[in-house]
């Protein structure tokens, strides 16, 4: 079953060995390709409440899984020193955060601003689209072609997107796949 | 026969040699390969003691014989101290699929009181079989299972 998650539900979500049942770090926050749409890894916090920040990183390829409930890693060992990690991960670069900016169609419509990320998990997780606060007031979500072009103060999207805003995160599951149908990239 | 871990508990332990009590059933340890009953725990906290299953002369539906009380034992290793503490206790332990999807929590276990050997896994209403289980720690125990 496909299974959407915004990146804000993500957070806080335990990451938990799949060989040992420990709940060895929860989620911090989601490292991404806004370019790509990929999600490139995970930034750490110890369990607990107020615990603080783990030093290491979890880069997106040693993720066994990302469910509902939790983030299902192999064993400890996946977890990554920030210097031993691929340097998008390891130092994932500032400024190109799109939380914030306004998405603009091509013909110059501009929909709203990005609110939080919607990924698709699973085995491995993938960013779709975003979840909006539209120009008229409340909030959408977006589908996302597989690229895009981003600048860090507005994201450009297909004119398609117009037809494609959902309420929620299960119309935005069905809307995807039609999105990217109709772009020609699926 | 069918015995489950959430009856066994609280069953009084005898030695058969002595007649004497010995304590009460606190916890069930299995064995890391999931397929058997491996030992179990005696008493809990630091009066925690460990019998191993072939040291038992019955595992009867009032008493559970031991054949003497040199059987108990203290625990030997990390992953005895972590059972005898209750870490990797199973009956109201998180379920977790590998995917990461809560499955409920483990209501009960059942095995064979003859040989010990693992029957089932409850969760819910569904009866899992003990070969799922992919690992057990004190968060959560994960299961090869979709749900």
């Amino acid at each position: 079953m496909k299974v959407l998650l915004t990146a804000a539900q993500l957070s806080r979500l335990p990451v938990v060995t799949v060989q040992g049942g420990e709940d060895v770090a929860e989620v911090r926050d989601v490292i991404y390709s806004p370019e790509a749409g990929s999600l490139l890894g995970l930034t750490l916090n110890k369990r607990g409440f107020f615990a603080g920040r783990r030093r290491e990183v979890l880069p997106a390829d040693a993720i066994h899984a990302i469910g509902r409930n939790a983030v299902m890693i192999p064993d400890e060992s996946s977890l990554a020193e920030p210097g031993s990690a691929p340097d998008a991960v390891g130092q994932p670069p500032s400024g190109r955060n799109v939380i914030g900016n306004d998405v603009l169609t091509e013909g110059g419509v501009r929909l709203g601003t990005v609110r939080d990320l919607a990924l698709v998990v699973g085995s491995r997780g993938e960013v779709v689209g975003y979840q909006i606060d539209k120009v008229g007031g409340g909030e959408g979500y977006i589908p996302l072609p597989a690229q895009l072009a981003v600048s860090g103060v507005a994201l450009v999207v297909p004119n398609a997107t117009e037809d494609f805003v959902r309420d929620d995160l299960v119309g935005l599951g069905a809307a995807v796949e039609e999105f990217r149908t109709q772009l020609g990239l699926a | 026969m069918t015995e489950s871990f959430a009856r066994a508990v609280g069953r009084r332990v005898l030695s058969r040699a002595t007649a004497q009590e010995l304590g009460l059933v606190a916890r069930l340890l299995i064995d890391p390969g999931r397929t058997q009953v491996a030992a179990l725990i005696i008493g809990k906290g630091k009066n925690a003691r460990i019998v191993d299953w072939d040291q038992l002369s019955g595992f009867g539906p009032d008493a559970v014989m031991l054949n003497d009380e040199g059987a108990l034992r203290e625990p030997a290793d990390e992953r005895e101290r972590r059972a005898a503490g209750g870490d990797l206790e199973l009956v109201g332990k998180r379920a977790l699929s590998g995917t990461g999807n809560g499955l409920g929590t483990i209501a009960d276990v059942t095995f064979d009181p003859e040989s010990g050997r693992l029957e089932s896994l409850l969760i819910g209403n569904r009866d899992v079989p003990p070969s799922s289980l992919l690992g057990i720690g004190s968060y959560a125990a994960v299961l090869d299972i979709t749900e």
